[in-house]
């Protein structure tokens, strides 16, 4: 029988107590963000899907069409092709896309490149229903920003 | 506890728990053979959510391995990518700078905080209570943000890298990890202890239930909380300390008794430890480099390694295979979950649903981790 | 004596002709440590070898170091091995061996005949060490499939065990330990599971992590994606 009116009197304290709690809690600021009203800033390491990095001096991709990028990547993301036109020394980029279905930011396609070629992006409002919108075009993006 | 009524054998039927079910926190079946509402035979159906690490490992380059290590256990990523980089630092006899290893432990331990106040969230969940949950992910959210700092990312982490990390902390960081740790420390008496710990629908909930006893354990080669949980002091960052582990002073809180309210306990004291670990890292913290010169592709010799770190759920273990080649022979992982699991079944017989529902919840499952 | 020579000699059960040399070498050893006690300071010059092989014994916080077991298992017994065993292929003798644990992360390792994991299971059993885990190896080339089996114990007395045994890979057979150890049920179906391999006498040998009706072994090497 004791038990019995020691489980009432616990079972009402704990109820006090939480609701005290939830009472203070209650008329606290609010914690969350309010999201479509207030945009958060990523963080500068903030990892997005990659994006090429334009030279500062000649506005062109700074990738000398190595292929490391490609080779390190261990879902295959990457798909690039370049050419070497006339009488220059170095291969001009002419395509850089990625595959963003499959990957996993893991960030060694930007460990592996030499120049300074790629970089993580701040996107983060990626949201679609069709795969083919995450088939970027690396070069196409990097065009339009300028 | 009263001992189940037993009936007859045509009296029993099936009751599905899963895949798709919430108390099983991703897609774990439990196919119950229910007298009615107690439990006469239970018995994991795993698989689906299998994805064959281990043969991707045998695929890809040791680098390339990486990302899949945080997609097992993808509340304590961290720890998963650490057990595998030691796996592979051992095999090619790679040094790791020191200032890299305190950045490891930190950001480890944050993440152990991390699973642990989620763990903490869901079961409550699991149990009818749903405020707890909003406190716990107010608190989580402020170690991803420190952790999306450095690493960049929220949940699987990539961070950890062959002979280092990839990238140093700042001095954000480390004052936002200590502004995070003071918060954390005012607000655990009050909303989580006061709140949850004392309540007595919790108590009256978890005492007594889901006992597990020592020999179980090892019998069926259980680690992490429930093993602690039943009275074994065993924990790897102790036994068999790794990285700088040693350098630190930190207690492993063993509980006697069991049943899920140790299980409960010994998480929660978990949490303290683990703060007390980033502390004594953060005063310790030594200035250098944060990355070892390693060769891009590696090739470690032939032969077979073993290195084991303790993630939040118990002892995670890889066993690496080389012979020679630039990818592993042979990648085994072993998760600790999928040992822990495999006594529900003897433990779960004779019990309430409800009950079976909290003890379940009190081995901590997160099933990508169990499918590999 | 520290846990890992009190093991070894345990796990040395198995093997009946290695014990007995082993037994020898120690007895040996023990003898000779005790002269080594016994004898003065001048002659330490030229016991320097015996003086390295008693530390060994009387050191009991480190694990022995290697060349005592190596010693112990090697001359005398290798011949016997290998006339008992004219099959028996590859560089390695069944025996127990002290890993270097820095190294590779176990301090012994067992390799043994496919019937004796078992009675690998029993001894460790006994010892108190719990089942870490169960996998398998496929050596393609060797046309061999290796088990492992992990042990560990959690008394706060750091060993690691690793037990191996080969089968051929046409005839992935070998005993169950689910009978000593209740949670290899699961590691044994997930071996049975990526690799073919049959546990005889184990309870529910069905597919754990793969679909029930999936009709391929992922992990042997001449399955390709
Ligand atoms: S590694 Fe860098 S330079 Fe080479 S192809 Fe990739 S982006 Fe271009
Ligand atoms: S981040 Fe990783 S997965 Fe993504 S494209 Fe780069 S290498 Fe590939």
């Amino acid at each position: 029988m004791s038990e019995y009116w020691n489980d009432i009197f616990g079972g009402t304290k704990s109820l006090l107590v939480g609701l005290g709690i939830t009472a203070r809690e209650f008329f606290k600021p609010v914690v969350t963000e309010q999201y479509p009203w207030e945009v958060p800033v990523m963080t500068p390491r903030f990892r997005g899907h990659i994006e090429l990095v334009k030279n500062a001096e000649t506005g062109k991709p700074n990738c000398v069409v190595c292929g490391m990028c490609m080779r390190s990547c261990p879902s295959g993301c990457i798909t690039l092709a370049g050419k070497k036109p006339e009488g220059e020394k170095k291969k001009v980029l002419t395509q850089y896309e990625l595959d963003f279905t499959k990957c996993s930011l893991c960030g060694s396609c930007i460990e592996s490149c030499n120049f300074n070629a790629i970089q993580f992006s701040k996107d983060y409002n990626l949201a679609s229903t069709r795969k083919e919108d995450y088939l970027f075009d690396l070069l196409k993006r990097l065009e339009e920003q300028s | 506890m009263t001992a189940p009524i037993r009936c007859r054998e045509d009296e029993t039927f099936v009751l599905n728990l899963g895949p798709q079910h919430p108390a099983t926190h991703g897609v774990l079946r439990v196919k119950l053979t229910m007298d009615g509402e107690y439990v006469v035979k239970a018995e994991p159906v795993l698989g689906y959510i299998h994805r064959m690490h281990e043969k991707m490992a045998e695929d890809r380059t040791f680098a390339q391995f990486m990302p899949n290590t945080a997609r097992m256990d993808y509340l304590h990523a961290l720890a998963y990518n650490h057990g595998y980089v030691l796996t592979v630092e051992r095999a090619a006899g790679i040094e790791v700078p020191e200032r890299a290893e305190y950045i490891r432990v930190i950001t480890v331990e944050l993440n152990r905080l991390t699973s642990h106040l989620l763990w903490w969230a869901a079961f409550l969940l699991d149990l009818g209570g749903f405020s707890p949950l909003l406190y716990a992910f107010d608190d989580r959210e402020q170690i991803l943000d420190l952790l999306e700092r450095v690493t960049g990312s929220r949940l699987t982490y990539c961070y950890f890298r062959f002979g280092g990390v990839y990238n140093d902390i700042d001095d954000d960081f480390i004052t936002g990890t200590r502004n995070f740790i003071k918060r954390l420390r005012s607000r655990l008496p009050r909303l989580y202890h006061d709140l949850v710990t004392k309540n007595i629908i919790l108590i009256k909930r978890l005492k007594d239930i889901g006992f597990v006893s020592k020999e179980q354990c090892r019998k069926y080669g259980a680690t992490g909380p429930l093993l602690r949980g039943s009275g074994v002091q065993f924990d790897i960052r102790k036994n068999e300390p790794y990285s700088v582990y040693p350098e630190f002073d930190f207690d492993i809180p063993v509980y006697d008794e069991g049943d899920c309210m140790a299980r409960y306990m010994v998480r929660m004291d978990e949490i303290e430890q683990s703060m007390r670990i980033i502390e004594q890292a953060l005063d310790k913290l030594p200035d250098g480099p944060v990355r070892a010169k390693v060769p891009k592709i590696l090739k470690p010799a032939a032969g077979d390694y073993y290195a084991a770190v303790e993630a939040a759920r118990g002892s995670f273990g890889c066993r690496l295979v080389c012979n020679g080649d630039k990818s592993p022979y042979r990648l085994k992982l072993r998760s600790p979950t999928f040992s822990n699991l495999s006594l529900f079944g003897e433990v779960a017989e004779g019990m309430l649903l409800a009950d079976a529902l909290a003890f379940m919840g009190s081995l901590d499952l997160v099933i990508p981790e169990i499918d590999r | 004596m520290n846990i890992v020579e009190q093991t070894r000699i345990a796990l040395l059960e198995l093997f009946p002709d290695l014990a007995a040399a082993d037994a020898e070498a120690r007895a040996k050893a023990e003898a000779e440590a005790a002269e080594a006690a016994e004898a003065v300071a001048p002659v330490e010059a030229e016991q320097e070898v015996t003086a390295a092989a008693a530390t060994g014994e009387a050191e009991t916080a480190t694990p022995p170091p290697a060349e005592e077991s190596a010693e112990a298992a090697t001359p005398e017994t290798k011949a016997a091995a290998a006339e008992k065993e004219p099959a028996a292929e590859g560089p390695r003798q069944n025996g127990v061996a002290v890993g270097d644990y820095d190294r590779h992360g176990v301090h012994l390792d067992v390799l043994c005949d496919p019937q004796q994991v078992v009675a690998a299971a029993e001894i460790l059993d006994q010892a108190g060490f719990f089942i870490e885990a169960i996998t398998g190896v496929d050596w393609l080339k060797e046309d061999q499939m290796e088990v492992i089996y992990d042990y560990n114990r959690n008394d706060g007395r750091l060993c690691r065990v690793v037990v191996r045994t080969r089968i051929p890979r046409a005839e992935p057979e070998l005993p169950s330990i689910t009978n000593v150890y209740p949670g290899a049920n699961w590691h044994e179906r997930e071996a049975y599971d990526f690799f073919g391999i049959r546990f005889l006498g184990h309870p529910d040998l069905t597919r754990i992590l793969l679909p029930e009706d999936a009709d391929f072994y992922p992990l042997l090497k001449d399955f390709t994606l």
